[in-house]
């Protein structure tokens, strides 16, 4: 660095954190940065304070009117497709047509054909480039929770696959690895609609019982 | 959309509701699909950036305090960070292939009293800032914030050392530092 000119006020961890939000560094340098992040709060608030002082650039970013990717990103997170209202059958279709009454009735015998208690829910946890494909399935009856790699190799040497389960409002809770090709886990009561996740972990699984980097994530759905 | 809506809607989403996630992708997806575009300067790619940062913003959106700063900042910190992360993996191919993928956990920050000083309202003050360093050194912070730039690519666009690249950057955030200090 003799080349510099006059030298500047040192402070390596601030101008690391300013670097960081900047965007300059290399991928493995922005991943020590998050995982430090975790760990060491001074720091962490360091890139806090950088990140709101660039905020302000954002209003450069023109907006750009995106192509409806929901359908893509809701199969991503919940498996299928939203489920849009059900033609009912023409039958009962009929029947409703004979008045309020009628219309409730059927609507119950629709609801009944309905009930029928999932046995299992499934959920598939894929990396955003498709490289890494999870199949999960939740057996309701033994809270059990199946896992298959269905894509992609193992977990790189001294590393670890670790599933996690995600439910609203609380923070992903670990629940084993599955670096193996499939796994059983037990797992408390999940429903349709908690989330399932797959983080790369140092071996062992997750120092400090929080996804070190989330490879994918998929919601629980019915089959 | 006023942000206090958007950051409702990330409370919605927070508890999984499907319909405010929907609402969430028609304010923001625009303003989070330029970022993504801006930084990869590809629709593909920006495209599956996008996804994907949707997928993070249902799986944080517990994580977004409205107290701290705002939702709309948030929603494009995780859109920036995402594009950026790509950005790197693809030009980095020398790396270990687990190192490589761009999936990082979004980190946390939680910002103290400096931050939410600065997230209300100073972007005036800001901008000002960035009118007093010099235009060369304002550049490089902007192609590298806005742009997703790496060293070696300001030295490119600027025509100098890459290590000079360092200290424009240096003394330009120092400025800026000191002038939102006063």
């Amino acid at each position: 660095m003799s080349t510099l000119p006059p030298p500047l006020p040192e402070d390596g961890d601030d101008f690391l954190a300013a670097e960081y939000v900047l965007g300059v560094l290399s991928l493995p340098e922005r991943l020590a940065v998050e995982s430090r992040l975790r760990r060491e709060p001074a720091f962490a608030e360091k890139v806090a304070g950088w990140a709101a002082h660039l905020a302000p650039l954002d209003a450069e970013y023109p907006e750009e009117p995106a192509p409806d990717l929901m359908p893509a990103i809701e199969a991503r997170i919940f498996g299928r497709p939203e489920p849009v209202a059900k033609r009912l059958p023409r039958r009962r279709w009929f029947l409703a047509a004979l008045g309020a009454t009628a219309a409730v009735a059927a609507f119950g015998v629709y609801l009944t054909g309905l009930d029928t208690t999932p046995q299992a829910l499934t959920a598939r946890i894929a990396a955003a480039d498709g490289a890494l494909i999870f199949q999960a399935r939740y057996d309701t009856d033994q809270n059990v929770v199946t896992i298959t790699r269905t894509r992609g190799p193992g977990p790189a040497a001294a590393h670890d696959y670790e599933l996690w389960i995600i439910t609203p409002g609380n923070p992903p809770a670990p629940v084993g690895l599955v670096s193996a090709a499939t796994r059983k886990l037990t797992v408390p009561k999940l429903s349709a609609g908690d989330t399932l996740a797959v983080s790369l972990e140092p071996a062992g699984g997750s120092p400090n019982g929080r996804p070190t980097r989330v490879l994918g994530a998929g919601v629980l759905s019915l089959t | 959309m006023q942000d206090d809506q958007i950051a409702h809607l990330l409370k919605g989403v927070a508890g999984g509701d499907r319909v405010a996630f929907r609402t969430l992708y028609s304010a923001a997806s625009a303003k989070l699909y330029g970022v993504c575009l801006r930084i990869l300067r590809n629709r593909a790619e920006a495209e599956e950036a996008l996804q994907e940062v949707f997928t993070r913003i249902w799986i944080n959106a517990g994580r977004f305090d409205a107290d701290r700063g705002r939702a709309m900042t948030w929603l494009i910190s995780i859109a920036r960070n995402h594009s950026i992360d790509r950005l790197r993996s693809r030009r980095e191919e020398t790396i270990d292939s687990s190192e490589s993928d761009p999936f990082a956990m979004i980190p946390d920050p939680a910002p103290g009293a400096e931050a939410r000083a600065v997230a209300q309202g100073e972007a005036g003050r800001v901008s000002k800032c960035f009118e007093i360093l010099p235009p060369a050194h304002a550049a490089a912070i902007r192609g590298a914030y806005l742009d997703g730039l790496s060293y070696a690519e300001l030295a490119d666009r600027h025509a100098i050392p890459l290590n000079t690249v360092r200290t424009w950057l240096r003394r330009g955030l120092l400025r800026l530092k000191e002038c939102l200090a006063q």
